[in-house]
Formats: C-alpha cells, structure tokens, sequence
C-alpha cells in the first residue's frame, strides 16, 4: 500500500495511510502516516463502533492539514479489546491462504522425504 | 515506535516480515493540501478486496488458488451511494467477517458522508476504490493500475485520499 500512497502523491493528491503495521511506512517512505496497534483488517477498529472509527479519521485528517513535509508517522493510543492471543487467531482467514497452504504442503513432502530417506 | 506493528502476528510471518530486504527510495513524494479541508474533496482507497455486488466481479481468487504467488492487481470501484449489504469481500488472507459487518472497518464511505454534513470536509466523491492487498510483485500497481485509479480521481475533482491498507 505504500505504493498506492507514493504514486498518488506524486499523481498530484495529497494522501493519509492508516496502517496497523506503521513499520512498512517507516521502512518504505509514506508521505503521512497514522499508526494504530490493530489487528489486520481493522484500520478504523471494530463493526460498529463508529466513535472510533471517526476519532481516527479526524486525527489523519488533522495530519493531512499539519504535515509540512513527507515522512511523518503519527501513532495513536487505541487500545485492541480483544484478549491477545484470541486476538491473534481472529484476524486470520478461516482456510489457510494459498500461499500457507502450499509452504505447508512442501514441509510436509519434506518432513516425508527425511522419514523416508 | 510505540505501536508494536506485529503484535498480532504469528511467530513465522513477524520473523518473516522483519528479515525481508526492502529499500526506501528517496525523496518521498509530498503534495501539500491545496485548500482548507472544509473545501476538499475526498476519495477513500483499501486493499480489503471489497467490491460492490452485483455491479462489478469480485477479484480473482480462482487464478491466485492455482497460483498462489499471483494477487490480483486491478481495482474496484465503490460509489458513496453504496449500502452495507451490497459489500462483497473476497480477501483470502484475512477473516473478512467484519467488513461484511461493516464497511467502514477500512472504507469509511459512511464516516465521510457524515463529515461531508457536518461541514468538516469539502465532500466525498462518487467514487472510492478497493484493492487486494496480496501484492508479491507491486509492478503492475505502480505502472498501471494505481495511475489509472489516481486519473479516475482527478477526473472527479479529488484533492485528497484516506488509505487504509487492510
């Protein structure tokens, strides 16, 4: 998403990131970034609670107005609710992605051929 | 940093992400806001793989299952008509049951239009956009797809962009 932000910007549009991984902004170079400590695909938060979700949209917007130059990340102090390690596990796709399943697959050929070796 | 950014990370990926060798170009691009927000037009940009049903095909998810190194690079469009229950979401690397819950978890279509009655901002556009975020190779975003979405913006008049990676 970093590129997405990168070539608007230079597409003439001023951009604000929302990220729960504000390390990839930091690495990657983003014109203005917010950062939350959130699950994946939660940028705004939870379903429903829209208090927070605009608490977070008025703090990007403040950004947008306040940056004078590019790089800056601006972290928040929303905390998850959820239990950690629940958390952890709730964020994932009930099926592996394809990606895992065939990194699973292939150590498990291997595990296979060491046995049988 | 005070936001741990693999806090609800596996173990494996968080080891993963942290040895992958990236290179920041430089200068960072910068386009500062040309008016006061409350005159702004605003577009909204997500990688959570929603689309709208029923006006245009969800990614595809069949070519990533035999190719699991391939993501889909095109984008969909999202009008700020668009009601909760015309979201589709075919993410494969997330649970997608909140945004079917509610949109706004990462494209805050509904959030905007408040703002745009409130008078904090200048308005939404008609039209917001949705990405797959599962990008191997981000070539095809860079040369194609992310210039065709930013002229679609400009054609709407947009000055500004919220991006909500997912």
């Amino acid at each position: 998403m970093p590129v997405l932000a990168r070539t608007f910007e230079e597409a003439g549009l001023s951009t604000v990131l929302v990220t729960v991984m504000p390390y990839w902004a930091e690495r990657l170079g983003v014109p203005r970034t917010i950062g939350v400590e959130f699950p994946y695909g939660h940028p705004l938060g939870r379903p429903g609670d829209s208090d927070t979700q605009m608490g977070i949209i008025r703090e990007a917007l403040r950004l947008l107005e306040e940056a004078t130059g590019p790089g800056e990340i601006r972290e928040l102090d929303y905390a998850w609710p959820q239990e950690l390690d629940e958390a952890k596990k709730d964020w994932q796709p009930l099926e592996p992605s394809p990606i895992i399943r065939m990194m699973i697959e292939q150590r498990k050929a291997q595990r296979q051929q060491k046995e049988g070796s | 940093m005070t936001v741990d950014s693999f806090k609800f990370l596996p173990g494996s990926i968080a080891a993963y992400y942290r040895n992958l060798p990236v290179q920041r170009e430089e200068p960072v691009p910068f386009t500062p806001l040309a008016k006061p927000l409350a005159a702004c037009r605003f577009s909204l940009v997500t990688t959570a793989a929603v689309h709208q049903v029923g006006k245009e095909p969800p990614f595809d998810t069949e070519r990533e299952k035999l190719e699991p190194f391939w993501g889909d690079p095109t984008f969909r469009r999202i009008p700020r008509e668009v009601r909760q229950e015309e979201i589709g979401a075919c993410h494969l690397h997330t649970n997608n049951r909140d945004i079917l819950l509610d949109v706004n978890v990462a494209l805050p279509v509904h959030r905007f239009l408040e703002l745009e009655a409130e008078g904090a901002i200048g308005s939404l556009a008609p039209t917001s956009y949705s990405f797959m975020g599962y990008q191997m190779d981000t070539a095809e975003w860079r040369q194609r797809y992310a210039p065709e979405a930013a002229a679609l913006m400009r054609d709407e008049g947009v000055d500004a962009v919220l991006l909500t990676p997912f």
